[in-house]
């Protein structure tokens, strides 16, 4: 039991410095934050609940030539995405996308 | 039918249930080691789809003296998402072969197959799993396994932090002398690598690691 005790104890402090220091530094800072323009879409998604599904849209739209890049905010559940000069996808596009990376879309705002 | 109820004893014991990811995003590669008291397992999987992964499971049952090669699926049955929360229910089968040093098996190969559900619930602080598995290997052995986890965040951070969860994991193996193990560990997850390490009621270590690119 002491053990387990020390380990969990070494572990917990392990894993509670670097997210201070994280945090000291201002948060994570998002790709599309310092560039939102008019034709970018804030989609609401329904199942964001971790990193692992933020990595599963940013590696899904990383595939897509008309995205310059995405956030996602874990608080809000909304995904922000980015589009390419002279690019876009439209509402259908960006739910078919969603939807098939597993997740479910509940709105979709345009950028004006 | 034994291992029927045995399973709905553990869905009404462990409700609500949860489980890790056996399938990851669409092109996406996972790494999944995990060694415990009973056995040391290593699990390599591609999804070409957000539902299904293939890969090759290795697992050694130490004390069976059993080594197992097979191939596995993996299936997302079903995905509840909701505003702030997500639930799944996977099946995980597997076809191989299987061999064992033990007494009269000794140098045996043998067809092996396996089959289980998984479940999981999870929102930014709470995680609960289920999970069985039954393993038939030939003349060697055959067994049912079934576990459960809870788990909380102390913190909620956001995306890219390292995130840090305590859990509490119950293991019933019903052919074993002791049936029942409960193994406390911490869960650290960042970026693409998630790290798990504990200690069980007898002592023994638990340590997984599980990388995703």
């Amino acid at each position: 039991m002491k053990k387990l005790t020390l380990l969990l104890t070494a572990l917990i402090l392990i894993g509670a410095t670097p997210v201070y220091a994280e945090h000291h530094e201002g948060g994570h800072k998002t790709k599309t934050e310092q560039a939102v323009k008019s034709g970018d879409a804030h989609v609401s998604v329904n199942g964001l609940v971790c990193d692992f599904c933020a990595q599963a849209l940013e590696k899904t739209f990383g595939k897509k030539e008309e995205v310059k890049a995405i956030d996602v905010n874990l608080d809000s559940k909304v995904v922000t995405v980015n589009f390419n000069d002279g690019r876009t996808l439209s509402d259908e596009e960006l739910t078919q996308i969603i939807t098939d990376a597993g997740y479910n879309v509940e709105g979709i705002h345009r950028v004006e | 039918m034994k291992y029927i109820i045995l399973t709905l004893m553990g869905l009404v014991i462990f409700t609500p249930p949860v489980s890790a990811r056996p399938v990851s995003y669409s092109e996406g590669w996972t790494v999944m080691l995990n060694n415990d008291g009973d056995k040391n397992t290593a699990h390599v999987h591609y999804s070409p789809t957000a539902k299904t992964s293939i890969g090759y499971k290795f697992e050694n049952w130490r004390d069976k003296e059993m080594v197992l090669n097979a191939v596995q699926m993996n299936n997302l049955l079903k995905r509840w998402n909701k505003k702030d929360s997500q639930a799944n229910a996977y099946l995980k089968s597997g076809v191989g072969v299987a061999y064992s040093d033990a007494g009269d098996f000794d140098g045996k190969i043998e067809p092996a197959v396996f089959t289980g559900l998984a479940l999981d619930w999870e929102d930014r602080r709470f995680f609960t799993s289920y999970e069985n598995r039954y393993t038939e290997a030939g003349k060697i052995d055959d067994f049912y396994t079934q576990s459960a986890r809870v788990g909380v965040a102390p913190y909620i951070g956001d995306y890219g932090d390292l995130h840090t969860w305590l859990m509490l994991q119950v293991e019933h193996t019903p052919e074993a002398k002791d049936n029942f193990t409960v193994t406390s560990l911490v869960r650290l997850f960042k970026d693409v690598h998630l790290l798990e390490a504990g200690m069980n009621t007898r002592g023994e270590v638990l340590f997984n690691y599980v990388f995703r690119y």
